[in-house]
């Protein structure tokens, strides 16, 4: 398992037979690639846009009404009341609505995508606990029609997680939602990582059905220590093999482990934890882990009981990604409340985000939002629409360590904008243009701005 | 046959018998937007008598009423009607000893609705949804017939099964292992067979002097023949047009009453299920290729199919929980094309003519299930304001809304004080 230990006794053995003499010569510095699979997307054909006098929610939880919104070069310019632009296409948007591109935090597309079958199941390595070794982004099938449909929707940006029969799922990439004919076309440039941990009943009933730990909670607890624990032993090897040829020495590289490099990069702080986790009690646990061993717990998803530790979640840092309604398909899902996105985000410094889990509900991402807040409001709340927005726009950009990019409408920022035919949060709302970096990618009264995956052309 | 009859009249009887017992007060509801769902269409300030469990006026000439509420303009529809889902046979999908709509050795004759749980949590819940009854679907076993329907209402009491062995379930399309042709013979050949073997018996009683000798059929073959009848509704589920098309053919040869479940592919023949009376329960917001047999799920397939003729009843797919969330599927559809009144249909009425049931309109005589709505039924800002099931005013409580206010109060002590 620790395949590094014998190298690195082999190195410190050489180095001592040779005297450890100031004046050896140096192998050369085995560095590791972190980003072997590069994003290759481009913005697709762009003009500079002014939309004119829409109602703007810009997704910091501001509001402006009768405002006009300039987009240059793929950024947000300027947003504001008669503005001018020589050079730019003019869209009458009076009675519409504009918010950021709306961003999903959890989503499956491309690696389980439809049709569902069997070839393109390629969601979840579900033949070990620990699988931190394998990369969604390897899965993705971007002729997926359900990029399409969520395009339809205003989803601009997602992340595609593995699924969560494992401890460690593996990493998880953040997409542009545009077509193209590869993954790293559609890959968000310089967006970190994330690397999915699942708490609770999955891991427990796949792998205690095999009769490998874990089988219990306590097991999925020990599973992830022991990981850790391991990994905090690879990171020390390697910045030990980087202290010594940084001294002039030439120390023997550690093995190199594709599973313990993801590992790693969460202990560097460079890839960000995102937890398939319901309960309050785990989540806590979850917290307190990552400051057991140095990393910060991120993003937990499915925080079914979020609304019972919101005021924890809040003073550790942590976003909660939520729904407003699932319930009661699990043991971990029977407390629903549909308030729990509300209640979150009502504590300072709170990270609430609504996430679909669906390639169905991630093409109404504006209405699962507007469930909570309506709810909510029936009991004791006063959300406005442009704080409700911030739950599928800022926040979850901020989740995805995003938020100076993009899910929020400022000056330079990423355009990505969708205009709606009304207020989004109505059962009614559709929306009618999407762009992202300033390109128009969907246009709901224009066929030539509606893709077609390469499935369905010719048979729909 | 006979004895399936028997069934259905002793549950009316007593269902007649704990009514008179119950609700004795009349209550008329003024100055309502009726939505009538019938050719009366919308009727403005207008007043709806229930006394009994029956809707007994609709704008009578002088309001004489035990209790007399005023709608102050608000909508009223007849309570929306669930359908293809477990509701009251599962607590939690993944807790097994708390499921009961299948079984590996379940076939045509199976009746989940001896498992019905009205006391299951999710009944009150999915009255904030407007749901007043719902026609639950067993999943069955390894038999392409996964058993028969039954109807209940969410009062949440111990004598909600309106309606059991209501309607038989068959599934039929893609296979993961086998071909779908062999259901489909296999189907084919049990009507032919049936048809035969009740030609024969006829025959037989006709020359028997003794007519003793005349077997009685089984039980799997009485539900056949309940089939061929008429008397019970087969419902299919099928996605691909061939098959809805084999099973159009089956209804024109042995006049089924049939019934389409899901029908993606439908809107390819729209014309020639409208024309055959099969009415489609669809998920409205299917619109994903899930599988080849549904490469044409769309969201405007009810509009479209309605616009051809058909008659369409939404439902909720996926998890019976979700159930709540029926009207939002309904606004949906009419956000993609379907009318208001024809949504509204959808989830009443057009229900309730597939499943044979008495409920789904407001008219004099019928059901009195009633939703109040706080204002426009589909849109994600209204609620419940008021719903009657059976004539009698129930709550849309439920323990999310305990835990809700639990977490919501400030206390020194530990939440669990607060009750």
């Amino acid at each position: 398992m620790q395949k590094f230990l014998p190298s690195l006794v082999m190195a410190a053995l050489s180095v001592s037979l040779t005297g450890c003499l100031q004046s050896e010569q140096q192998d050369a510095k085995v560095l590791i690639n972190k980003n072997p699979y590069p994003s290759t997307y481009q913005a697709l054909p762009k003009q500079n846009i002014l939309i004119k006098n829409a109602t703007v929610l810009t997704g910091t939880g501001e509001r402006i009404d009768n405002a006009d919104v300039l987009m240059v070069d793929g950024k947000i310019s300027q947003i504001g009341s008669a503005l001018t632009a020589a050079d730019a296409v003019e869209i009458d948007a009076q009675g519409k609505w504009i918010t950021p591109g709306i961003i999903d935090v959890h989503s499956h597309l491309g690696v389980y995508p439809s049709p569902s079958v069997e070839s393109h199941s390629d969601g979840n390595e579900m033949s070990s606990p620990n699988t931190s070794e394998v990369w969604a982004e390897h899965s993705v099938w971007p002729q997926d029609p359900g990029f399409e449909a969520a395009r339809a929707g205003g989803i601009t940006t997602l992340q595609i997680l593995p699924g969560s029969a494992n401890l460690f799922g593996g990493r998880g990439v953040t997409l542009r939602n545009v077509p193209s004919q590869t993954m790293q076309g559609m890959k968000f440039p310089a967006a970190p990582y994330g690397l999915k941990m699942a708490c609770g009943e999955n891991p427990k009933r796949v792998y205690g059905g095999r009769k490998v730990l874990p089988s219990t909670r306590m097991g999925n607890m020990a599973g992830y220590r022991m990981a850790w624990a391991e990994a905090t032993e690879y990171k020390r090897a390697w910045e030990k093999y980087d202290a010594d040829y940084a001294a002039g020495k030439n120390p023997e590289a550690p093995v190199r482990d594709i599973e313990l490099d993801t590992l790693k990069g969460v202990l560097d702080g460079e890839i960000l934890i995102h937890n398939h986790c319901y309960k309050a009690e785990e989540m806590a646990m979850m917290i307190d882990l990552g400051k057991e061993f140095n990393y910060h717990s991120g993003t937990f998803h499915h925080g079914i009981e979020a609304y019972k530790i919101a005021d924890t979640l809040a003073e550790n840092g942590n976003c909660a990604a939520m729904w407003p309604d699932w319930w009661g398909f699990k043991m971990e899902a029977y407390d629903m409340v549909h308030e729990n996105v509300a209640i979150v985000d009502a504590v300072k410094n709170s990270c609430a985000i609504v996430h679909s889990d669906s390639a169905n509900t991630i093409q109404r991402l504006n209405q699962e939002a507007g469930k909570v807040m309506y709810r909510a409001n029936e009991n004791g709340f006063e959300i406005k629409p442009e704080l409700a927005i911030t739950w599928i726009t800022q926040n979850a950009a901020k989740s995805l360590g995003l938020a100076e990019k993009t899910g929020s409408l400022q000056k330079g920022k990423n355009a990505d904008v969708v205009i709606w035919n009304q207020n989004p949060f109505s059962v009614y709302a559709q929306a009618e243009q999407v762009f992202v970096d300033g390109a128009k990618v969907y246009d709901r009264h224009d066929e030539k701005y509606q893709a077609k995956s390469d499935f369905l052309l010719g048979q729909r | 046959m006979k004895h399936l009859k028997l069934f259905k009249s002793s549950l009316i009887a007593l269902a007649l018998t704990s009514s008179s017992v119950s609700f004795a007060q009349s209550i008329a509801i003024t100055n309502a937007t009726v939505h009538t769902v019938t050719e009366q269409g919308i009727l403005n300030n207008a007043t709806v008598v229930i006394e009994d469990g029956k809707v007994t006026a609709i704008n009578p000439e002088s309001v004489t009423a035990d209790t007399v509420i005023d709608a102050e303009g608000k909508i009223l529809t007849p309570g929306f009607i669930g359908s293809m889902n477990q509701l009251g046979l599962v607590e939690v999908g993944a807790v097994s000893r708390s499921r009961d709509a299948s079984d590996k050795k379940a076939d045509i004759t199976f009746d989940a609705s001896l498992a019905f749980n009205p006391r299951s949590s999710v009944i009150p819940y999915s009255r904030k949804g407007g749901i007043t009854s719902n026609v639950v679907v067993p999943r069955g076993g390894e038999s392409m017939f996964k058993g028969q329907t039954f109807v209940a209402d969410l009062s949440g009491e111990f004598d909600s099964v309106r309606v059991s062995n209501n309607a038989v379930i068959i599934d039929l399309g893609a296979k993961s292992k086998g071909s779908r042709a062999l259901d489909l013979q296999k189907l084919q050949v049990k009507f032919e067979d049936a048809t035969k073997k009740l030609a024969k018996a006829k025959k037989k009683a006709k020359d028997a002097k003794d007519k003793k000798e005349a077997k009685e059929p089984s039980r799997e073959d009485k539900v056949i023949n309940a089939l061929l009848a008429g008397d019970k509704a087969l419902v299919a589920y099928a996605d691909r047009a061939t098959d809805l098309l084999a099973l159009l053919k089956l209804k024109e040869i042995f006049s089924l009453d049939l019934v389409f479940v899901g029908a993606a592919d439908s809107v390819l023949i729209a014309d020639k299920i409208a024309q055959a009376k099969v009415p489609v329960v669809m998920a409205a917001l299917d619109n994903l290729p899930g599988s080849f047999d549904s490469l044409h799920a769309s969201l405007e397939n009810a509009a479209k199919l309605t616009a051809a003729g058909v008659n369409v009843a939404l439902t909720v797919d996926g998890d019976t929980h979700n159930l709540y969330q029926l009207r939002f599927h309904a606004g949906n559809a009419v956000a993609n094309g379907l009318s208001r009144d024809a949504a509204l249909a959808a989830v009443t009425a057009n229900v309730a003519d597939a499943f044979n049931v008495d409920s789904g309109r407001i008219a004099v005589g019928k059901t009195a299930d009633l939703v109040l709505w706080s204002a426009d039924p589909f849109e994600l800002s209204s609620h419940v304001a008021k719903i009657w099931i059976d004539g009698k005013e129930v709550s849309t409580q439920s323990r999310q809304d305990k835990l809700r206010d639990r977490y919501m109060q400030q206390s020194n002590m530990p939440k669990s004080y607060l009750k």
